[in-house]
């Protein structure tokens, strides 16, 4: 672990430099230990580090590098007996929303069914959220899901569009400009500004995706219009 | 006897939005900081209306809007000198300004300097979002949150009673240029850079691109010897966090950036500097130099 200072009013502690659900519970349990502590401006947890923005006028950076010290060292390890909560995300790979399915299932020689049985096969874990609001990093994928991105980058994703790029899966909470291979699309909004809890998910939060047809996709759009639509949640 | 003031932005301007200190707190959900790019000119309009020193005000961006009121008030500009009339009439920047019904507010271009504000004296009503009047970044959408600002927008103030005016003294009035020196400490992949990189990045003078905006400020200048070594793990950005792109051309990052980002970090602008950055426009130069965080 390095405590760095980053700018003249923010600190980030960077753990191991890999991608493993072990290191991101590392900055997890950090941001939520510091997440209820004052002078603390903001915090953005990411992969394997945590930026955090303290109030230049009450803090210097050696009293808010001991305090995250201390912090780490009283902070208890996650046990592996504890339960985690996993969103089911219902994603429609079938035209129109299917992209880039083509180019992707060449580059890594799966058929389309293949793709989406192990797309939808296993639970994810949301790393961070960042690039646009609520946009959520997940992973890892299988190795053989791994695609680059596309060579030129998209100027308009659509909104809600599901996308693959390296290891990584992500959704595309709202239109954006975006290099990743666009598989399907969920009908659920991610991000909503209007909305109490903004962003459907928060790092640390598990996904499955669930494959749904055209139908149902229109169903849930508009059960999410009339404010009928609940989310699946549960425990695993 | 507080009164209700609408005023119309008959023209937007180039891009004109509201802005205050934008919003701490919820970067964490990947929601910008937003907030007035040059605070100081923001304190200061405010200050010259009566307002606390962090209510919202208009901020605008090298080309200004046409404004009309509807009920009398007053105001103050503050920041470059977009050359503002008053009904036709000229009138001054750093002082509290009154005005009467149908009065007709006209902003033009810059010459020294990219942003201007406008502080409008009394209560704003406009809408806010977690905490904040600023304008939501580019990529959030919403039908009841302004994003920047349109033709023939309009929006309500409670006007109290006029404050005895004031004026801000030629002599503490900022003077903008068209290069600076702006001050950096480390970044946190700083290290990992080769010592002529890092030798290129302090001498060379880059050039502010016509592509930089609210996000961040693209230099033109490529750091010699720059090989990428290829993405780094994503992680957080600051407002002044200064990133090289594959090429190896920095970027200045600014309020309304993303909040992580996967490109080596090399330095940060010090808070002071940053209000100095957000005057410089297009074609402006700059140098970088390093300081120590204990000089401070």
């Amino acid at each position: 672990m390095e405590i760095q200072p980053f700018g003249d009013s923010a600190i980030i502690v960077t753990f191991e430099k890999v991608i493993s659900e072990e290191v991101n519970q590392k900055v997890i349990s950090l941001y939520e230990a510091l997440k209820v502590q004052k002078g603390i401006s903001y915090l953005i947890p990411a992969y394997n580090s945590l930026t955090i923005g303290y109030d230049i006028e009450n803090w210097k950076f050696v009293t808010i590098s001991d305090l995250v010290k201390v912090t780490i060292n009283g902070t208890p390890k996650l046990s592996s007996t504890s339960e985690r909560k996993v969103y089911s995300i219902p994603v429609c790979y079938e035209k129109p929303f299917d992209l880039d399915s083509l180019e992707v299932c060449e580059q890594i020689d799966l058929t389309k069914e293949e793709l989406i049985q192990m797309h939808t096969g296993q639970v994810f874990r949301v790393y961070m959220l960042g690039f646009v609001a609520g946009f959520a990093y997940m992973g890892s994928l299988p190795e053989h899901l791994a695609c680059k991105r596309k060579a030129t980058p998209r100027l308009r994703v659509p909104k809600g569009s599901v996308g693959l790029a390296g290891l990584q899966t992500g959704i595309y909470p709202t239109e954006a400009p975006g290099g990743w291979q666009i598989i399907g699309q969920t009908p659920l909004n991610m991000f909503d500004p209007n909305r109490g809890q903004t962003s459907l998910l928060a790092p640390g939060d598990y996904v499955k995706f669930r494959a749904i047809g055209l139908e149902e996709f229109k169903i849930i759009q508009l059960k999410i219009e009339t404010e009928i639509f609940e989310m699946e949640e549960a425990y695993a | 006897m507080p009164d209700v003031m609408q005023v119309t932005c008959l023209k937007a301007g180039l891009y004109t939005s509201i802005q205050d200190e934008g919003r701490m707190g919820v970067q964490d959900q990947g929601i910008p900081f937003s907030g007035a790019l040059d605070k100081s000119s923001m304190h200061i309009a405010n200050q010259l209306v009566g307002n606390p020193l962090n209510s919202p005000v208009l901020e605008m961006t090298m080309f200004g809007p046409i404004l009309s009121f509807e009920n009398s008030g007053q105001i103050a500009i503050t920041g470059a000198n977009m050359k503002a009339t008053l009904n036709g009439v000229s009138i001054e920047s750093y002082k509290t300004i009154d005005i009467e019904k149908g009065d007709r507010l006209e902003f033009h271009d810059t010459v020294f300097g990219c942003r201007t504000y406008l502080a409008i004296g009394g209560e704003w009503l406009v809408p806010q979002w977690l905490g904040s009047y600023s304008a939501l970044p580019s990529l959030i959408e919403s039908k009841v949150l302004p994003s920047k600002i349109k033709d023939g927008y309009t929006f309500r103030i409670n006007t109290g009673e006029r404050i005895a005016p004031s004026r801000i003294p030629v002599n503490q009035q900022p003077i903008y240029s068209e290069c600076y020196i702006i001050r950096v400490v480390t970044g946190p992949e700083f290290s990992q850079f080769d010592i002529d990189v890092i030798q290129s990045f302090f001498e060379q003078i880059f050039i502010v691109d016509a592509d930089s905006n609210r996000m961040g400020y693209r230099l033109k200048g490529v750091l010699s010897n720059y090989k990428s070594s290829g993405e780094e793990i994503s992680s957080g950005i600051t407002i002044g966090t200064v990133q090289l792109n594959n090429a190896g051309s920095p970027i200045i990052l600014m309020a309304d950036a993303q909040t992580t980002g996967g490109y080596p970090r090399i330095a940060n602008v010090v808070t002071e500097d940053l209000e100095i950055v957000a005057q410089m426009k297009p074609k402006d130069e700059l140098k970088f130099m390093l300081i120590s965080l204990e000089g401070l």
